[in-house]
């Protein structure tokens, strides 16, 4: 084989590249995974075990300088003292916005991307999501059901380890769930009386998570030091890094090249195919070439989106694969923000023991069984525990006795946001914005996004229901809130390169391919064709999967 | 879960992977070690420095355990003074400080410092009585703000007494002296997960009478 060419080149190492790269090694290609930024060595950037007084500002974190480098990274809860590293420099990273559309993108460059420091909950979607766009006749109809992406969820689910509770809820379908982690007093309280006062209509059960309640695949349990985002020697939380790469790099197969900026696919108008990719090594800023039978763009949504609208050819004048128009358009986040809080009575003599990397789950019940104002619906996010010696800045007093009673755990308080269901929208978008680069010389992003009337309505509804069922519970000082967060801070953006069923309104088909180019995979959330209200990694993962198959049996076949 | 408290970190190791008997707080050690013997503020004088020492030493004495200027509070004061703050966060800091010994002066004829301990805690609970009515002109003043409005500080974070202690307590709790040795928990949870305990049953949480 000449140099520089393989059978499939992966852009990414996060969330769905890794799987990429598992998969298409596994089966036998020579594959050439392309990641923009460092390598991450766990034994020396991992850091979840270095206590509070182990970093230099006690946790408030490195101000002035996330001020000035990381103004839009520092949004990020985990964008904290310990693990900012894992997170871009804005300033070598930038993107525009309309003045009156502010958008949070939140990134990490690096192998393993934001698989390190995601959230790890792991929601399957179904029916009822899949077949929303073509019930209301909003965007395309998704060109899959939730038949054929169930053994996929199996498969994933399996090499990944998710911990849950099944349920046996139609709207949220049960996995291969690991043992459930448990809740806490005072969630057994609002669980019950959530349970007894909507039976059949609302529950709460444990988030569903991909972390690991027992030995699994070579790696180890949760021991519940708490601090997932920072990193896991014992690769307990999947991540690219702590599963999938391993395994692809095993094969023998797999080749891992950092520091590879991929700024834009070689097309070849005769055979109608990508002949490879335009990269910039970001260390030595030298230009190279790499060619490969098969692509799978696996950069993230947006960047997927920024690779092809910066590799215009004369057939595809408006970006690589773009006869419909509609790539970068339909851009979804997941509005959050809202929801309640309020102190739950009682158990002043129990505790949790342990920090428990997960809360509970809330799934959606608007639209569901009954009929609401709004289309679709949320699912919330949250948990309860007992206030610790962090309260005293809010209390009166000083001295012995004082430091006396923040020795004693505060009172037991619970909280939970709604994550809302985002609808797709031709007018969110992203575009290229050529008269600005990045540090690298790649032309940026100008993201143009905001939320309509249905969300601001989902976050709205969000929060009075949060505040009966804390209700409901007991709980006393209930507050409701609703934060005006711009999209992007859930950090589940997708859409861009949408699968459907008609290559003149959709991007990709049911396979992840590119209508217009057959040797081209997008199998990140750029794909998506609606955002359900879940989190969307675990279908990330398995779409990837599923396209890998299909793009090897295609290969066998001649088709690719 | 964002929400949760970081730094609460509780007791229940018992057998553990042998990966974890190495030594995975070296880094941290090593940190801390590197800060050496106490260094001279950087932003403080020796006057303000004294004073802060003394405030945060009433705000968290020592008793049984060591106290505030034990786990070096006044050092983390000044790096937050010197290294952190923004704006005219330290300034009014300062200002603050400066105003607390104009009140001292007038009252005792004395700087906070020079009074007698009876003194200085007759004048930090008229600081603590004040913080407490402005708490209570402003509640909730921003736990669920957009992330731009959080930006903005309310009257209660512009307080220096609300910071004094604030800082105090940070400096404290998150020292390792402030928490293994007061809070009497190890500096990483490694064990199962238990929902519901006794708090007997908890180490660390329980040894409060």
């Amino acid at each position: 084989m000449p140099a520089n060419t393989y059978d499939a080149i992966v852009i990414g190492s996060g969330m769905t590249g890794g799987w990429a790269a598992k998969e298409l090694g596994q089966k036998g290609l020579n594959t050439l995974v392309l990641e923009a930024g460092r390598s991450i060595d766990p034994a020396k950037d991992y850091c979840e075990h270095v206590p509070t007084w182990g970093v230099k500002f006690r946790g408030l974190r490195d101000r002035r300088k996330e001020l000035k480098t990381q103004p839009i990274q520092r949004t990020c809860y985990a964008c904290d003292e310990w693990a900012a590293k894992f997170f871009v420099n804005d300033l070598e990273n930038p993107y525009t916005t309309p003045a009156d559309k502010p958008f949070s993108f939140i990134r990490g460059r690096h192998v393993g991307g934001r698989s390190i420091m995601w959230g790890r909950q792991t929601y399957r979607w179904s029916d009822l999501d899949f077949e929303a766009n073509a019930r209301e006749g909003i965007g395309v109809d998704w060109p899959i059901r939730y038949a054929d992406i169930a053994p996929w969820y199996d498969y994933v689910e399996e090499f990944a380890g998710i911990s849950g509770q099944a349920e046996n809820l139609p709207q949220l379908p049960d996995g291969r769930f690991l043992p459930p982690m448990a809740m806490n007093c005072a969630e057994v309280v609002v669980k019950d009386a959530i349970a007894t006062t909507w039976p059949g209509e609302r529950l709460m059960t444990i988030g569903r998570c991909a972390i690991l309640t027992r030995p699994h695949n070579g790696r180890m349990a949760c021991h519940y030091c708490g601090e997932c985002h920072r990193g896991c020697i014992s690769r307990a939380y999947f991540s690219s890094l702590n599963a999938t790469l391993p395994v692809a790099l095993a094969t023998g197969k797999v080749t891992l090249r950092p520091y590879s900026i991929v700024h834009g696919l070689n097309y070849d108008g005769q055979t109608g195919r990508v002949t490879g990719v335009r990269v910039i090594d970001a260390q030595t800023r030298q230009a190279l070439e790499y060619r490969a039978k098969v692509i799978f763009l696996c950069a993230s949504t947006l960047e997927s989106a920024r690779i092809l609208l910066n590799s215009p050819t004369s057939q595809f004048p408006n970006g690589l694969a773009n006869s419909s128009g509609e790539l970068g358009h339909n851009l979804m986040d997941h509005a959050m923000g809202s929801g309640a809080s309020g102190m739950i009575p009682g158990y002043e003599g129990k505790i949790d023991v342990g920090e428990r990397p997960n809360g509970i789950y809330v799934p959606r019940f608007r639209n569901v069984k009954t009929k609401s104002p709004f289309l679709r619906g949320y699912g919330y996010q949250g948990g309860a525990g007992r206030s610790d010696w962090e309260r005293g800045e809010n209390l009166a007093g000083f001295g012995v006795e004082f430091k006396r009673s923040l020795k004693k755990p505060g009172p037991w308080h619970f909280d939970m946001g709604s994550f809302c269901e985002c609808l797709p929208d031709h007018n969110n978008y992203v575009e290229l914005d050529r008269s600005h680069t990045d540090a690298w010389g790649v032309p940026i992003l100008k993201i143009n996004c905001a939320y309509g009337p249905n969300e601001k309505a989902l976050l709205q509804d969000a929060a009075i229901a949060a505040a009966e069922m804390l209700a409901a519970a007991g709980a006393r000082d209930i507050q409701t809130f609703v934060e005006d967060n711009a999209p992007g801070l859930a950090i589940h953006e997708m859409g861009t390169a949408r699968m459907g069923r008609d290559p003149k309104t959709s991007v990709l088909n049911a396979y992840n391919q590119a209508h217009d180019v057959k040797n081209l995979f997008i199998t990140d959330g750029a794909c998506m064709a609606s955002s359900s209200c879940v989190n969307p990694s675990i279908t990330y993962m398995a779409l990837t999967a599923r396209a890998c198959h299909y793009a090897v049996e295609q290969m066998k076949r001649g088709e690719i | 879960m964002k929400r949760r408290d970081a730094l609460k970190l509780i007791a229940g190791a018992a057998a553990l992977p042998a990966l974890y008997s190495q030594d995975l707080f070296a880094l941290g050690r090593q940190i801390h070690q590197q800060l050496g013997s106490a260094t001279a503020p950087k932003t403080l004088n020796p006057h303000q420095n004294a004073t802060i020492s003394a405030i945060a030493e009433m705000i968290i004495p020592a008793t049984d355990t060591p106290g505030a200027k034990a786990a070096r509070v006044p050092e983390f004061i000044d790096l937050i003074l010197t290294e952190w703050c923004t704006g005219d966060d330290c300034g009014q800091f300062i200002n603050g400080l400066a105003e607390t010994d104009a009140r001292s002066r007038k009252i005792f004829g004395k700087d906070f410092v020079g009074c007698d301990p009876q003194q200085q805690t007759e004048l930090l609970t008229a600081l603590d009585e004040e913080l407490t009515q402005l708490r209570e002109a402003n509640v909730r003043g921003r736990p669920h703000a957009s992330a731009a409005r959080r930006e903005v500080e309310t009257p209660v974070e512009r307080n220096f007494f609300y910071v004094m202690k604030r800082l105090t307590l940070i400096g404290y709790y998150t020292s390792e002296v402030g928490w293994t040795k007061e809070l009497g928990r190890p500096p990483v949870h490694m064990g199962p997960y238990q929902g519901c305990v006794p708090l007997a049953d908890a180490p660390g949480k329980t040894n409060a009478s």
